[in-house]
């Protein structure tokens, strides 16, 4: 699902980009955020939960609450829902507290 | 509403907690603790959770030493249901030149001496011990696996809770605003929730046991400091040992939850009671620590605070009976390693106030030691 027409804003589609979740090739677009793309892929699990290992979402989506963080390009913690999306991006399901290297 | 106690603690953070908790532990039936704000809300619960046994003077490295020996029996002495997050995993104390180098040798004469397992450390071993850090400028540095961590809130916490449970009244939200005479003798305590008559006060409440000495005409040399620290997102374990460095005048460990706490002490800070944090303080923060642990740049910080060190002129509490003033005594001063001194200043303290022999002396850490130029000044502090 992706937000076409709004009554306010405009949403400008970027150019067709390729990136990876957990090594399956999504397609996504210039322009939008991470959980943008996964989200319009149907993907709604980002991370899990650090002590139930329960699956987290998308919940605050403005950059503040830590419950989309994920591993991108190897890099652990990126909020995914304030994170633009590029060309071939490796974006991972975030287990644990992510490593830092 | 007037009501009478055996004793009076003024301050709900560890030092009063723990002393409340030992009068009763002695047998005193009715102990009042009086807190302005709620427990561990002042220096305590703003401090960076260390304890470490690596001191450079006498006074420090025994009080620490005994109270590290309480620590890791504290969850069980004091019934805790929860954990108070206690972890050894060693502190590291860095030397950025010769003169250090130097002063952490002598040190470690004095620690030795008195039985802490510290020693040298060159740097490629500090290298060993925290792999992620740099060795630009490293002259080597000491290391005791005995020094740690340990959370403040949950040691205030359980003090305060075994205290209740055998019998000590806390009043948080409650501030003392006068010290009350007979002659000279203390005799009662008033404050915002009325008059507690008392034979026995003792004064905890960090810098601003200043004002209590003030409120019986006793000037304690005892200045508020602010000390500012930041906390980072958390991240799996990968630093054991805190660093410290008294050439960067910062010191930095990564907690049990993830988060790296750090802080620095700034020598140009103003002596005053404000306790805002700055954005002068996270950029500094920032530079010192990604020169000692570059691998920390792509951290995101949580959130950032101020504290208040109680500071004397020498860095070390003063501890004791205030001779003008009898019934009045003194837990303060603790010039920022109070949390970790805690449970054996709790001891004496309760010793001293029911006229009892302490487990050593404690006299010379009186208030009359800056009268008498007895000092002891600490170089190991930041």
């Amino acid at each position: 699902m992706r937000v076409n027409e709004h009554p306010i804003l405009n949403f400008e589609k970027g150019n067709k980009v390729m990136f990876y979740y957990n090594g399956q090739q999504l397609e996504g677009f210039t322009g939008e955020t991470i959980a943008a793309a996964l989200h319009a892929n149907g993907v709604r699990a980002m991370r899990e939960s650090i002590h139930l290992h329960r699956p987290r979402g998308l919940f605050c989506n403005i950059g503040n609450c830590s419950s989309c963080l994920m591993m991108v390009n190897g890099k652990p913690n990126v909020r995914v829902c304030v994170e633009k999306l590029e060309e071939g991006m490796m974006v991972e399901t975030q287990q644990g507290k992510g490593e830092l290297k | 509403m007037t009501r009478t106690a055996d004793a009076v603690v003024i301050g709900g953070g560890i030092v009063g907690c723990a002393t409340a908790y030992n009068l009763a532990k002695k047998g005193l039936k009715k102990v009042v603790l009086v807190e302005e704000r709620y427990l561990a809300g002042g220096a305590t619960g703003r401090c960076g959770a260390g304890v470490r046994m690596q001191w450079g003077t006498e006074p420090n490295c025994v009080l620490s030493r005994d109270s590290i020996k309480i620590f890791e029996n504290l969850e069980e002495e004091l019934s805790y249901h929860d954990s108070i997050e206690f972890k050894q995993s060693g502190y590291l104390l860095l030397a950025y030149n010769e003169k250090m180098v130097e002063q952490f040798h002598k040190n470690l004469g004095l620690q030795h001496k008195l039985d802490i397992p510290s020693r040298w450390v060159t740097p490629e071993e500090c290298q060993d011990l925290v792999p992620h850090i740099s060795l630009q400028g490293l002259h080597g540095g000491t290391f005791c696996h005995k020094d740690g961590h340990c959370n403040p809130f949950k040691a205030t916490d359980a003090y305060a809770k075994a205290a209740q449970r055998l019998g000590v009244e806390i009043l948080t939200y409650t501030k003392v605003t006068n010290l009350l005479q007979d002659r000279d003798k203390i005799s009662g305590v008033e404050t915002t929730a009325g008059i507690i008559e008392t034979p026995l006060v003792i004064g905890c409440a960090g810098a601003h046991t200043m004002e209590l000495g003030r409120m019986v005409g006793v000037e304690l040399p005892i200045y508020p400091e602010r000390h500012q620290i930041l906390v980072t997102e958390p991240v799996a374990e990968k630093q054991g040992p805190m660093i410290m460095s008294f050439y960067h005048g910062i010191y930095c460990q990564q907690v049990p939850h993830g988060g790296f706490v750090m802080g620095l002490g700034d020598p140009n800070e103003v002596k005053d009671y404000d306790e805002d944090s700055s954005w002068q303080f996270m950029h500094e923060m920032a530079a010192k620590i990604t020169f000692i642990l570059p691998a920390l740049k792509d951290l995101n910080v949580v959130r950032q605070w101020g504290g208040l060190y109680d500071l004397t002129p020498d860095k070390t509490q003063i501890l004791g009976a205030i001779p003008e003033v009898p019934g009045f005594y003194v837990a303060a001063g603790f010039s920022g390693h109070g949390f970790m001194i805690a449970p054996v200043v709790g001891e004496l303290m309760a010793d001293v106030m029911l006229g009892e022999q302490p487990k050593y002396p404690i006299d010379m850490y009186g208030v009359k030691r800056f009268e008498s130029g007895e000092l002891y000044v600490e170089p190991s502090v930041v």
